[in-house]
């Protein structure tokens, strides 16, 4: 266990609002871990936790109870932070800066000077494929894309063991999007473990080893996206060559809407199915299966979670 | 050495925010034209004209340090926290210490260089108009400097878990405490000598007293004004102490103010 990047056990937290200092719980029994050499994805709807989680990563929120460490250290320990490269959500700066000036600024604080900071910041904007045309105009006049990219630069100069990103394609076009995916997968491949929120759950499929879905505080689901997708089941699409009325249709399968087209929820619908055709003489035409992708599953534990 | 560094990136930071805030300059030269205008109030005074015009700048410095410790100072937290830069900063391998610190002595080096430029000023004004310009001057501003160096660490302590009126309200209440407590156990004092109280009343009245005097930062202390433009000389030690009795109070108030912000979540 000491060799986890980050470990989080029964982390509880409540945030308190008002006069009367109300009461709402934001993390309820949050238990994960992300191994060395990881990319971890982190999803859920807005207001499900994520934030608050990466922040009590980072040492921005204190947290009521449970067992918090990245790199073997409480985050309440500054200590901890020499290892975190971090990037929030919407990145605000100081905007009387150029974006030159704020890289020098944050590269300082992580121990960097002289040329070696120059050569940081070149490396930086490089895997970021960032203009160097505005690198050296005032942050005020940035697009939120630029944002974006300098607020990732700024916690990969000190060359993190974890990098920590906050919705890190967020105001990004298509193109911003991919160059950040390839930047991702770059500094995975140099050894850097990456904890990251997305709402862009074709990008979280395509890149993390590993996903943990988090709604209503909870952590509902945690594995590959093989594993979670798989243990949701698999749903299967069956065309016949001659019409079944919806009565005489077996447990488990409905009508897609055409008389010939068929869904079946699970194996054994589909096997029910297979066998009222031999057994009345229908011919199948075309059987695919399909598993749900993350949106379905998460679009449904978020429906849970309402209900 | 690390923690060093780090205030000092910080505190040049703050330093270089602080010199482009809009409210800044306004006050820089409305010290300069009152500066100034100390030479006219001089001329049309019934008093002797140097010592209306070293008074009256002197005032002014006071005055203008008060308000950039106040507007300034507290704004440079609040602003952090409400333009949500303190997120990316605070995930650095920096305490909440440092921070605290480093935005102590970016806005001393603020109030220090405006210090500074009023005291040229000050001086050339003086030559120019044959007002008896004499070292003793600087030992009320260096004072003048001690006292804002413990207003900035009141108003950070402040700004550190409060809104940015009350901060400043609760500022000017230690400042107006900090000059008038001794004023008022004297008078209290001299209340109960003379009889002008009855006994509970005096008794409540003077521990109400003491407990003010006591607590808030005697800021009456550094205002050597009087002094200073009569040519009179302050007591041995005078200067060591009372520079000794701030580096107390600073270091009191930015060890609660760091105590405070540690505690403080960042949304």
């Amino acid at each position: 266990m000491g060799d986890l990047m980050i470990q989080i056990e029964h982390l509880h937290k409540t945030y308190r609002s008002g006069f009367l200092m109300k009461p709402k719980p934001a993390l309820k029994d949050v238990s994960f871990s992300v191994e060395p050499g990881q990319v971890y994805g982190f999803i859920g709807p807005n207001g499900a936790g994520k934030s608050t989680t990466i922040k009590v990563l980072t040492g921005l929120l204190n947290f009521d109870s449970g067992k918090v460490l990245v790199n073997g250290i409480s985050p309440r320990d500054v200590k901890s932070r020499r290892f975190i490269g971090y990037s929030p959500e919407q990145p605000y700066f100081y905007d009387y800066l150029t974006g030159r000036e704020l890289l020098r600024f944050y590269g300082t604080l992580v121990g960097l000077d002289g040329a070696e900071l120059d050569k940081r910041i070149a490396w930086a904007l490089d895997l970021l494929h960032a203009n160097k045309d505005w690198i050296d105009r005032r942050l005020r006049s940035y697009s939120k894309g630029m944002m974006q990219r300098v607020g990732i630069a700024q916690a990969i100069l000190g060359k993190p063991k974890l990098l920590i990103l906050d919705e890190p394609m967020s105001g990004l076009d298509p193109m911003g999007r991919r160059d950040v995916r390839e930047a991702i997968q770059q500094l995975n491949r140099d050894g850097v473990t990456i904890f990251y929120s997305s709402h862009l759950l074709s990008d979280v499929e395509s890149i993390s080893h590993k996903v943990a879905m988090i709604v209503d505080g909870k952590i509902v689901r945690e594995g590959t996206v093989d594993e979670i997708t798989e243990s949701c089941g698999v749903e299967y699409h069956v065309r016949t060559r001659k019409a079944i009325l919806e009565s005489d249709l077996p447990q488990g399968v409905s009508l897609t809407g055409h008389p010939e087209e068929f869904v079946c929820e699970d194996d054994s619908a589909r096997d029910r199915l297979l066998a009222f055709c031999l057994a009345n003489g229908i011919a199948v035409e075309k059987m695919d299966h399909k598993r749900p992708s993350l949106e379905d599953i998460l679009t449904e534990e978020i429906a849970r979670a309402d209900a | 050495m690390q923690t060093l560094k780090h205030i000092a990136i910080i505190a040049h930071n703050t330093f270089r925010e602080s010199i482009r805030d809009k409210i800044l300059y306004n006050i820089v030269f409305l010290a300069i034209a009152l500066t100034l205008f100390s030479i006219v109030l001089g001329e049309w005074s019934v008093f002797d004209r140097a010592y209306v015009i070293k008074s009256t700048t002197l005032s002014v410095m006071s005055l203008s340090g008060l308000l950039i410790s106040i507007f300034v100072g507290i704004s440079l937290v609040q602003k952090e926290i409400q333009r949500r830069t303190v997120l990316t900063l605070l995930s650095k391998p920096i305490s909440r210490v440092t921070f605290i610190v480093g935005k102590y002595f970016g806005l001393l080096a603020v109030v220090a260089v405006h210090l500074t430029l009023l005291t040229v000023i000050y001086y050339v004004m003086l030559f120019l108009t044959n007002a008896e310009p004499t070292a003793s001057l600087l030992l009320a501003i260096y004072l003048i400097f001690c006292e804002m160096a413990v207003v900035i660490a009141v108003a950070l302590l402040f700004s550190s878990f409060s809104s940015t009126v009350l901060s400043a309200l609760f500022t000017l209440g230690v400042y107006f405490a900090g000059h008038l407590s001794n004023q008022l156990l004297e008078q209290v004092r001299f209340a109960s000598r003379m009889g002008e109280m009855g006994d509970a009343s005096t008794a409540l009245f003077e521990k109400a007293a003491v407990v003010i005097h006591a607590v808030f930062p005697g800021l009456y202390r550094y205002n050597v004004t009087s002094y200073v433009v009569h040519g009179l000389a302050l007591p041995d030690l005078y200067l060591f102490w009372n520079t000794v009795y701030a580096v107390g109070y600073v270091g009191l108030f930015l060890a609660i103010a760091s105590w405070w912000f540690s505690r403080r979540d960042f949304l």
